[in-house]
């Protein structure tokens, strides 16, 4: 068969030989690719061969050890040099060159975006008018105003409740649906008028971002910063896709190479990335309070930088190494935009909805049964602690369901006017560092195994609490108000 | 782009992915698997062939998620396998590691290796890794029209001269070139 590869009359094609001679077994492809992959001591070929060359073996392994001894670098590096140059070959025969026409603006924005010096600011004024701008301003500010109280309050509300008063006249169960927390007036009224507008804006913008082919150079950007905290730039991907849902980015962190890596974006996915709802929310919570922006902003970031590095010195292993491929820019595609938009809208609500109801039931009965004032009593502790009003404890108790969730409550809080400056910062920090929803939760124990999943939630609830009491501790010594 | 449709692959069709739909796909069919490094359009090109009746479930004994459908060329039924990225048979990733398993242990009758046309040249090691093992690989130069754009021509009868492989030229977004990979599929299987 193929002549192509033949590296003739060196020591390395007369082992390879050899060993293809000696090779007895079926590996279901050639015993050249075989004998190339025993070469180059494939863990998983070598133990493959183990058990089919019974007493050949010893004599294969000679083979290789005595023609690695040969050479001076790894024969990994010189089969694939070599394989290179013949793929060089074969493309220079076929492939020609014309001049190129057009001057590549789209080559010097593309340097730019990587270049630190021009790629921080591009960053910085992306994430201004995409994330603050768009979902903050737009998406939790006017659709949300607009949605909830034009819509939920001023009509919803008060015809459901009519209607119920009509047909239901027990009070007690009335409260199911229009209640405090009631299946409509909270858990619809959290999916649809505050959770729906703002991830339907963070994904379209999300959507134009990616369509253009930007993370890939996001990733080169951040490569650096990455490595000190024992990550590659690959890891950028990941981190990305978390502001979106880091349910999803968990899953992702299998095309990370390294089970280090992979452990490593797990802790601070969990820990430091909010997702799409939490930000919007977060995002509205703070509008109104630049320095409080700041202040969340410099502490999520800070945390994120701290805990990767710190686990970077606890978990063993190599330092990375990045290698990736960059897609062309592009001119972002509408109707890519809206189906991406359109599916992940509808997976994120279809997920939400059945729990936000969920919830809402959980709630009512645990009020009837007395156990819901028993667990707000119970954080009530570490909700003090980190200097907040007892009210507070319900929407951390929110956030135990989903972190989305528990933003969402604090927002009625804020709106309550129940907050100052500094407690809502703190509230928004230590509920961001809080811990990831249920689904999280599975995902990182059906990706990392009990052990590890278990351990990461229960690192992130004390750590979380930590912050905050820190950043209380901190804002009330200096005598910061937000 | 391609890693959230390879995220959202596993969230397509995840309510019909566990248990009983897996046994729809009967073992005698004839079996592609498509190969390839991340972002040159795999999950692309293998909704254009599949369709629907996809399947997504993990690999046996691993986390990394694989999708099969089926899809008619000519007279023949196949089964088509989307692998996770990988850059050669040599593996650095968990991904690339069940790509290759994959490679190994299914008996495939067509192996399509798909590349960025742009980046032949740096893709092709793999191609020839491929041959090299004695697959049946038939070699999809994709966004071709991309490869046009900034100036490059590729001789493709030469091409499938020097490498003694069917190459088509493909974009598979638009589905440009996808016709006569399937004849090239065809021809392929009749003379093995």
């Amino acid at each position: 068969m193929s002549e192509i590869c033949k590296y003739t009359g060196d020591i390395l094609e007369m082992s390879l030989e050899k060993i293809e001679l000696l090779l007895k077994g079926d590996y279901g492809i050639s015993k050249r690719s075989i004998g190339l992959l025993l070469l180059q001591e494939d863990e998983e070929i070598i133990s493959l061969a183990k058990s089919k060359e019974a007493e050949k073996f010893t004599q294969i392994m000679e083979i290789v050890a005595h023609t690695k001894a040969h050479f001076h670098e790894p024969l990994s590096y010189i089969i694939s040099q070599r394989r290179q140059e013949e793929a060089s070959r074969i493309v220079g025969a076929s492939v020609e060159h014309l001049p190129e026409t057009r001057l590549p603006f789209k080559e010097k924005l593309s340097r730019m975006m990587i270049h630190p010096l021009t790629g921080v600011p591009i960053l910085l004024l992306i994430l201004y008018y995409g994330i603050y701008k768009f979902v903050g301003r737009f998406g939790a500010g006017i659709m949300v105003d607009f949605i909830e109280k034009d819509i939920f309050e001023k009509n919803i509300n008060p015809w459901i409740t009519q209607i119920l008063t009509s047909i239901i006249p027990w009070q007690m169960l009335r409260e199911l649906f229009v209640g405090e927390y009631g299946v409509i007036t909270l858990g619809v009224r959290y999916a649809v008028a505050l959770i729906l507008p703002i991830v339907t804006t963070f994904f379209i913008a999300f959507a134009i971002i990616e369509d253009t082919g930007y993370l890939p150079r996001l990733a080169l950007l951040i490569d650096r910063l990455f490595k000190k905290i024992g990550l590659t730039g690959r890891a950028v991907i990941p981190m990305v896709l978390g502001l979106g849902c880091d349910t999803m980015a968990t899953m992702v962190t299998r095309t990370l190479p390294t089970k280090r890596e992979r452990i490593i974006a797990t802790i601070l996915l969990a820990l430091a990335i909010p997702c799409s709802a939490q930000l919007g929310v977060i995002l509205s919570l703070l509008e109104g309070n630049p320095k409080g922006l700041w202040v969340w902003a410099g502490i999520v970031s800070l945390v994120f930088l701290l805990v990767g590095f710190l686990s970077s010195l606890v978990l063993p292993g190599d330092a990375p190494s990045f290698y990736m491929e960059i897609p062309p820019l592009r001119l972002p595609k509408l109707s890519n935009v809206f189906i991406k938009t359109y599916t992940r809208v509808k997976w994120y609500f279809s997920e939400i909805f059945p729990m936000f109801i969920l919830a809402s039931v959980c709630i009512w009965i645990g009020q009837l049964s007395g156990l819901f004032s028993l667990l707000t009593r119970a954080l009530n502790y570490p909700i003090h602690w980190i200097g907040l009003p007892d009210k507070a404890s319900v929407a951390f108790l929110f956030g135990f369901f989903r972190r989305d969730y528990g933003a969402a409550g604090l927002y009625d809080i804020k709106k309550a006017g129940l907050f100052t400056g500094n407690q809502l910062v703190v509230a928004c920090v230590t509920l961001t560092l809080f811990l990831p929803c249920i689904a999280q939760f599975l995902m990182n124990v059906k990706e990392r195994g009990w052990k590890t999943g278990l351990g990461i939630s229960v690192f992130i609830l004390f750590f979380s609490f930590s912050v905050g009491f820190l950043l209380n501790l901190a804002l009330n010594i200096l005598g910061v108000s937000l | 782009m391609n890693f959230v449709n390879k995220l959202f692959k596993g969230f397509k069709s995840s309510g019909s992915c566990c248990g009983k739909k897996e046994e729809v796909i009967e073992g005698n069919l004839r079996k592609i698997a498509i190969v390839g490094s991340p972002n040159v359009g795999k999950s692309l090109l293998f909704n254009r062939l599949t369709g629907s009746y996809v399947t997504v479930s993990n690999y046996p004994g691993t986390t990394v998620e694989v999708s099969r459908g089926k899809t008619r060329i000519g007279q023949d039924e196949f089964e088509v396998t989307d692998t996770p990225g990988m850059y050669s048979l040599l593996p650095i990733s968990e991904e690339e590691r069940v790509a290759r398993t994959l490679l190994l242990r299914e008996k495939l009758s067509i192996v399509i290796h798909i590349v960025d046309a742009k980046n032949l040249e740096r893709m092709l090691p793999l191609t020839l890794q491929l041959i090299e093992a004695n697959l049946p690989v038939i070699l999809v130069l994709n966004i071709i029209d991309e490869a046009e754009k900034i100036g490059m021509k590729i001789n493709i009868r030469n091409l499938e001269k020097d490498l003694k492989i069917p190459v088509v030229a493909t974009v598979s977004t638009t589905g440009r070139g996808i016709d006569i990979l399937k004849g090239r599929v065809e021809e392929h299987v009749r003379n093995m």
